[in-house]
């Protein structure tokens, strides 16, 4: 019988009332500071909500330039150790992933192979010219001593003998 | 000093010898003077091969004439026109590399090459007359050569005549970078 009462007397209030206006008089903000969030957030399944939400979707959506513009790089990189990043990669690993026939095939590494063992080839010939050059240059140091020493004068300008002849 | 460019393409910078202070080390010789040694071993070298491939030449040549004629003949040094030939062969050889690339075969090994004066490419003209001079510093009891000694530009009477000088077309800087590469590869393996 409450209830049929309740009911009666309810409905008609309800109907009465502007709910706009009434939220419009409410303060949100202050609504929202007295809700514990964190004790809501424990009751959501985020799991779950992420479980239905398709990534792929919102993020086809999703313009990525703009937002990587404004993103300036550099502090994030200023954070990261790498040391420590390198140490959790298998380089063995990613190497074995790496198709050595396409790299060599795709790129100037081949010709830096080839050109390598041409180097070798000629390590004989680079020695042979340091070889020669460092023999150019003794003697190039003799010639300018023996110079010097002709080119020097026999009688100091100083002595009393230069004197005379001056 | 800039180097001299000819037709967009770098032309050894003409400097002056090194301190020897700097000898030893690994450094740019690109473009300076080239010494006695390094000419004086090329020159031995070319000598070595032009004189080879001209006994060849000769060896081959008394064959297909053997052959022709159906008559053993064997052509020596001592025959009259050998002598003559072997100048010719020998001017041949010399004018040619001179004048097309300004290396010989030995000046390849050396690292070395014949430049004009002014740093461009020595030329037909120039490499013609540099050969046609040589003999000059030969005949001179080899005082032609002294120049390579004395002279701040080290060039010979052959390349005083023809304007010519001779400098280094390798880098020992990039020989120590091979050899620095080759030792690390090395070490990898």
């Amino acid at each position: 019988m409450a209830q049929g009462v309740a009911q009666l007397v309810i409905d008609p209030v309800v109907e009465s009332l502007d709910l706009n206006a009434l939220i419009a008089r409410v303060d949100v903000n202050q609504v929202v500071d007295r809700v514990d969030m964190n004790a809501v957030l424990d009751r959501v399944d985020l799991n779950g909500v992420l479980d239905r939400v398709d990534m792929n979707g919102v993020l086809d959506r999703v313009d990525l330039n703009p937002v990587l513009d404004r993103v300036d790089l550099n502090p994030v990189l200023d954070h990261l150790d790498m040391n420590k990043l390198l140490a959790n990669v298998d380089i063995n690993e990613l190497l074995g992933r790496i198709d050595i026939e396409t790299l060599v095939k795709d790129t100037d590494i081949g010709e830096l192979l080839a050109s390598s063992s041409r180097t070798v080839a000629s390590e004989a010939v680079d020695l042979g010219r340091s070889h020669a050059v460092s023999m150019d240059d003794t003697l190039a140091r003799w010639v300018s001593r023996l110079r010097r020493r002709r080119n020097a004068p026999t009688v100091p300008t100083d002595s009393p003998t230069a004197q005379e002849q001056s | 000093m800039t180097a001299p460019v000819e037709a967009g393409r770098p032309v050894p910078r003409l400097g002056a010898t090194p301190p020897p202070a700097l000898a030893s080390a690994p450094q740019q010789r690109r473009g300076d003077y080239a010494g006695f040694a390094s000419r004086f071993i090329a020159f031995g070298f070319d000598c070595v091969l032009s004189i080879g491939l001209f006994e060849l030449v000769l060896a081959a040549s008394s064959y297909a004439a053997s052959v022709l004629t159906g008559t053993a003949i064997h052509w020596s040094k001592g025959d009259q026109w050998v002598i003559p030939a072997f100048f010719i062969w020998e001017f041949l050889y010399f004018a040619h590399f001179w004048a097309t690339s300004g290396r010989t075969p030995g000046m390849i090994i050396l690292g070395i090459r014949v430049v004009g004066q002014d740093g461009n490419r020595v030329g037909t003209r120039r490499g013609l007359v540099r050969t046609l001079a040589f003999p000059l510093s030969l005949l001179l009891l080899g005082l032609g050569f002294l120049g390579i000694l004395f002279r701040p530009d080290r060039r010979a009477l052959h390349d005083v005549i023809a304007g010519t000088a001779v400098v280094y077309a390798w880098d020992a800087r990039e020989a120590g970078l091979r050899s620095l590469a080759r030792e690390s590869s090395s070490r990898r393996r």
